[in-house]
């Protein structure tokens, strides 16, 4: 069986171990790809959760401000 | 369809085509394939950096905001702290004078414009066909637009909602005007001594505009209609429409509306006293200020009513003198010009009519000198005035307290004459009356601008000189002084300010509009969302701030 038509088997062979290679390294594009648009859209949930609980921190410290300090007169 | 924000390069591996001479093209295509997904690695790599890029960029950003807060929490513990047991100091100074406090609404704005384009995003678009250069066609064109905005205008749109916004600002605010103008608070002012409905429409133009060319416009038919004489009745009640419709909500806003109306409303009420009425509505609306009535006797109701309202006591004290008598626009008019002292009007009427009345005598001295100068501003209007100004003295003397809410109106240029000639005679006129206040003062003016019409009522102007001496001078002086020379000139440019008058409004309006918008407004759409949204929901004090602050000016 390994001795059968040699050089055409063989190519045939070694060219399905080229595809399969061929075939992990692209299923691992594939995966780098999706990890990165998952990571992509995480990241930018949490960076908007973030920058929410920014914002409302930012009013408060306006509010206290403005209640604490003396404030300015109008003249 | 989702938009593939950053496409891998090489889509397909071995979609090629194989050159000819190869022997074994098995490996051939193996080899293909490798290449391409080592270039299909490289762009994988270069958006990853780019993604990264972006989202540095924001928490970047957080920390800068970070920082800032934790310092800002630092400062405001060390203040608490501080602040704990310390002074609680409230005076009422600082509750009133502290500048409220307005947080810093920052929006977002102008999310999808193409500035704000991702990087990918933008290397797709460049790969796009470019539109044709129609723009190299713009010199060319008369109209000044751009060639390519025919073809494709990505701002068409947004334009197109500007406009639509600015234009239903503009909208909101003319009919928070016409409301304001009908509300029941005016009509307490306005209506219930006036008590014609018609003149609401009347007054729900636009003020700004139409205020200079009517002036001329009015007096010169003014002084037509003092020369027609028994015609005046009829007239009147033309003119006041027409008045009202010219001067639109001028009326309320501008003296020299208030007098137009009331001339209206004057007129069924008495032909003689019109002229007089008519004539101090032309000569104290070039000033616009200070209205003499000696003789119109007001009921004392409606210097109450005056008094309590302040921006709105033109109006309410037109309404209320028109309500009583012929000349009760000139009195109302000058009233409406004491906008400061309307709170002191209540108590003054009481006081003044009795000094006022007793002033008749010594003012025998000042007229004299007085007329000569009113008579520049009242050339046409002497002869009509004499007549009801011997009946005026009649109907003051009876009723003296109403003398006291005229006396405040007096046309800006014999308050310029009163005031040169109020120190001298004033003193003597002060020992006559002897506790004028100064808003008491104020009237006698008024009396006194009246009196070169007549020179039968003379005592006022002394009283007048002497009192606005005191009071007028520093308030009055720097408006009325300007009103003497532009009298003569308006006159003269009368007849051209009326044929120009209809015209240039229209355009100056125009242009005023467009202008207005177009510099006001860049594209900030906040901006415009907030006004109009503040145009429609806004409270009508916060209009009726905006245009007292009108009527004080």
């Amino acid at each position: 069986m390994a001795g059968q038509d040699d050089p055409v088997q063989r190519e045939i062979h070694q060219d399905w171990a080229n595809r399969e290679y061929i075939e992990v390294i692209t299923s691992s594009i594939k995966k780098i790809a999706d990890f990165l648009n998952s990571f992509d859209m995480s990241c930018r949930s949490r960076l908007a959760t973030l920058n929410e609980k920014l914002t409302a921190l930012e009013r408060r410290i306006e509010y206290i401000e403005a209640r604490v300090t003396k404030g300015e007169t109008l003249t | 369809m989702p938009l593939v924000k950053r496409n891998i390069e090489p889509r397909h591996l071995c979609h090629t085509v194989l050159p000819r001479a190869i022997k074994n093209e098995l490996e051939c295509v193996t080899n293909v394939s490798l290449a391409n997904v080592i270039r299909q690695l490289s762009s994988l790599s270069k958006y990853a950096e780019d993604l990264f890029g972006e989202l540095f960029n924001e928490a970047h950003s957080f920390s800068f905001r970070v920082n800032s807060l934790q310092e800002r929490v630092d400062r405001l513990s060390i203040s608490v702290t501080q602040l704990d047991p310390k002074e609680e100091e409230l005076s009422l100074q600082d509750i009133t004078m502290r500048k409220a406090f307005r947080s810093s609404t920052i929006q977002d704005q102008q999310l999808f414009a193409r500035q704000s384009l991702p990087i990918p995003l933008q290397e797709t678009f460049d790969l796009c066909e470019q539109p044709p250069p129609l723009n190299i066609l713009t010199p060319y064109r008369d109209d000044g637009k751009e060639g390519l905005k025919f073809y494709t205008n990505p701002s068409y749109f947004f334009d197109l909602w500007r406009e639509k916004m600015l234009q239903d600002t503009e909208d909101k605010r003319k009919e928070k005007r016409k409301q304001k103008l009908q509300d029941p608070r005016m009509y307490d002012q306005v209506y219930r001594y006036l008590d014609l409905p018609g003149q609401v429409r009347g007054n729900e133009r636009t003020l700004e505009t139409e205020k200079i060319p009517r002036a001329p416009h009015d007096r010169k038919k003014e002084w037509q209609k003092l020369a027609l004489g028994a015609e005046l009745a009829e007239d009147d009640s033309e003119e006041a429409l027409k008045h009202r419709e010219a001067n639109g909500s001028a009326a309320y806003h501008d003296r020299s509306g208030a007098p137009n109306y009331l001339d209206g409303m004057d007129g069924p009420f008495s032909l003689a006293a019109l002229p007089y009425s008519q004539m101090n509505e032309l000569l104290n609306r070039p000033g616009d200020r200070m209205y003499t009535r000696p003789h119109d006797p007001p009921p004392p109701p409606p210097m109450h009513h005056l008094g309590d309202i302040n921006p709105p006591s033109m109006i309410s004290s037109s309404s209320g003198f028109s309500d009583s008598r012929p000349q009760s626009p000139a009195q109302t008019h000058g009233f409406n010009s004491n906008t400061p002292p309307p709170p002191p009007p209540p108590l003054p009427p009481p006081p003044p009519p009795l000094p006022s009345m007793s002033g008749f005598g010594p003012r025998g001295t000042p007229p004299p000198p007085i007329p000569p100068l009113p008579v520049q501003q009242q050339p046409p209007a002497i002869p009509p005035p004499p007549a009801p100004l011997q009946i005026a003295p009649g109907v003051l003397h009876p009723a003296p307290p109403p003398v006291a809410p005229p006396l405040h109106v007096s046309s800006p240029a014999r308050l310029q004459q009163v005031l040169d000639r109020g120190p001298t005679p004033g003193q003597s006129d002060e020992t006559v009356l002897p506790p004028p206040p100064p808003p008491p003062p104020l009237p006698f003016p008024g009396v006194r601008s009246s009196s070169p019409c007549p020179p039968g009522p003379p005592a006022v102007p002394s009283f007048l000189s002497g009192a606005m001496a005191s009071p007028l001078s520093h308030s009055g002086g720097k408006k009325h002084s300007a009103s003497l020379p532009p009298i003569s000139d308006a006159r003269s440019v009368l007849l051209e300010a009326i044929r120009k008058g209809i015209q240039l409004r229209k355009v100056e309006e125009q242009r005023e509009q467009e202008a207005a918008k177009h510099e006001r407004v860049g594209n900030d759409v906040a901006t415009i969302l907030s006004r109009r949204i503040a145009v429609e929901y806004s409270d009508s004090e916060d209009e009726s701030e905006f245009d007292e602050g009108d009527w004080m000016e």
